[in-house]
């Protein structure tokens, strides 16, 4: 027989969470907002906007997309070398350490071009 | 359950957004000090909204919407010298009492639900409905169909990478966190970038008025250990609101705490203060970099620390022979920026709180004009006036956090422009 205890508790928080967000939803969908136009305004210290909240900015893809590799590919090889670090022992510690030190260089270089500030 | 949570939340403090109107900037920053009070920097955040000193009937409107902001249940103090109808129904407390047993009695009466919730002062119409081409409003061209909720989109145009993206208008203030309150700027948004910065509107009431020890010192001999430990405060306070923007909320608390009591004997105090500050790194981390041009602007313009931490020595108190026979020198920055313009104001306050345990009795001379905190005051002309003046150039083309800082090291305060120009005028009307 399997042991269905924590897939049970699962499943009872899933169907309570579900239950709640479809109650909270169907409350708001039978009356509508009572909240007045100037209450819905976004706060920027008391003016009403001018323009429509719409804004197309750059999100800056490229240094995204470098940045996300630089920190990803260090976790990804750090999974197997999570399993065999015991077998293997300072070798791998040593390796790793390497590795990680050559990907460090590409984060301290995104850092000094300012690639953290998000401009 | 429902009295287990109304008790709970009746127990949390009180989360008040301020309106500071003129006159009540100082006494609104000591409620940060208050029990069971704690000052927000949005209405969206806030239970209770407190409205403090005098506001000018143009300004009625925005406190209105800034009301409204405030989300149910709420509440509504009105701290001012005299009752009025600005916000109907809210209590009144004289302004020179703490606001802080009413404000904490509005919040328990709300959580408890023994009073009803406050509601909203402006009419419920949309300023801007949405308008599409067809009959009923629906329909157009483009993406949404007509232009929505009436309001035009941000309009185009090329950001640094060449790209055409979006220009936002933004108008902030007057009663945002960020600036003092009464400043309005108009800015548009390039991404993060400020691209355009237009001062709208400053000052809350024409009557403006300031008890200020140094407009009083334009007039008549002040003992300088007052002067001094005024200008320490004055710095302390200051430090106090910029820690507040960096969001260090306990050493800005500290810096209020030091600045409402500072005496000549709290010298090393105000030192331990600022290294704890200068260890937590935002000198090199959060404030903007110095900049060459700007800090060539701030130079020139005799605004006090800004001018002197790029090593200029620029200070009346040079010409004042009282400071003179103590032996006076002025502190020097070097190489200028904001970081500079904190460290200097810091140090300043130390010298200050010395120079106030050995002036003694000695009296300032009248000269004409005076060195107030934030630089060369004298009648019709006060360092905010000048500091206002240079703000579009200082931070167009900064970063969002950068120029908020640039503009929180300028130490604008308008009570003191008001009151300096609104002499001048009546003495030219006499």
């Amino acid at each position: 027989m399997v042991d269905l205890g924590p897939l049970a508790i699962a499943s009872a928080v899933m169907v309570a969470a579900l239950l709640a967000v479809l109650g909270s939803w169907l409350r708001a969908a039978r009356r509508p907002s009572s909240r007045t136009a100037p209450e819905r305004v976004p706060f920027t210290g008391g003016q009403p906007p001018s323009v429509h909240a719409w804004s197309r900015y750059h999100v800056r893809y490229y240094p995204m997309a470098l940045l996300f590799l630089a920190f990803d590919m260090e976790m990804v090889f750090m999974y197997p070398w999570a399993v065999v670090f015991v077998g293997e022992g300072l070798v791998a510690m040593v390796e790793m350490g390497m590795f990680i030190g050559i990907l460090l260089l590409g984060v301290l270089y995104a850092w000094r071009e300012r690639a953290f500030r998000w401009t | 359950m429902t009295s287990l949570i109304a008790r709970l939340a009746a127990g949390s403090d009180a989360r008040v957004f301020a309106i500071a109107g003129a006159g009540s900037r100082a006494a609104v920053q000591d409620l940060r000090l208050a029990d069971g009070v704690e000052l927000v920097d949005s209405p969206r955040a806030a239970d209770v909204l407190l409205v403090a000193g005098a506001l000018d009937p143009r300004h009625h409107d925005a406190v209105r919407r800034v009301h409204d902001a405030l989300p149910h249940p709420r509440a509504s103090v009105r701290w001012a010298g005299s009752r009025d109808v600005l916000v109907p129904g809210a209590a009144h407390v004289a302004l020179g009492t703490d606001p802080s047993s009413a404000i904490r009695a509005a919040h328990q009466a709300l959580m408890h639900g023994t009073m009803p919730t406050e509601p909203p002062l402006l009419p419920d119409e949309d300023p801007a409905p949405w308008r599409g081409v067809g009959p009923y409003g629906q329909g157009g061209s483009g993406m949404t169909g007509g232009t929505p909720y009436g309001r035009p989109m941000a309009e185009l145009a090329p950001d640094r990478d060449g790209l055409r993206l979006d220009l936002l208008p933004t108008r902030l203030g007057p009663f945002s966190s960020l600036l003092p309150h009464g400043l309005e700027l108009d800015l548009r948004v390039s991404g993060d970038i400020l691209v355009g910065v237009e001062v709208a509107a400053t000052g809350l009431a024409a009557s403006a008025t300031s008890a200020s020890l140094f407009i009083r010192a334009l007039t008549e001999p002040v003992s300088i250990a007052e002067l001094e430990i005024g200008r320490a405060r004055d710095h302390l306070r200051w430090t106090a609101d910029a820690l507040r923007l960096q969001g260090l909320r306990a050493l800005s608390l500290r810096a209020l705490r030091l600045g409402l009591h500072a005496a000549p004997g709290d010298h090393r105090a105000v030192e331990r203060l600022a290294a704890d500050i200068a260890r937590t790194g935002i000198y090199r981390w959060s404030l903007p970099a110095a900049d060459g041009a700007r800090t060539e602007l701030l130079a020139g313009a005799r605004l006090g620390p800004s001018t002197r931490a790029s090593g200029v020595g620029e200070d009346e108190r040079q010409a004042d022979p009282a400071y003179r026979s103590l032996g006076f020198a002025p502190l020097l920055g070097a190489g200028g920026g904001a970081a500079a313009a904190w460290r200097l104001r810091l140090a300043e306050a130390v010298r200050s709180l010395e120079l106030a345990g050995r002036g003694g009795d000695t009296r300032s001379a009248v000269t004409g004009a005076v060195e107030s905190p934030r630089g060369r005051l004298a009648l019709g002309d006060a360092p905010s006036g000048r500091a206002l003046g240079l703000l579009p150039t200082l931070i167009e083309g900064m970063e969002w956090g950068d120029a908020m800082a640039t503009i929180a090291a300028l130490d604008i305060d308008l009570d003191e422009l008001g009151a300096v120009t609104a002499g001048t005028s009546a003495e030219a009307a006499a």
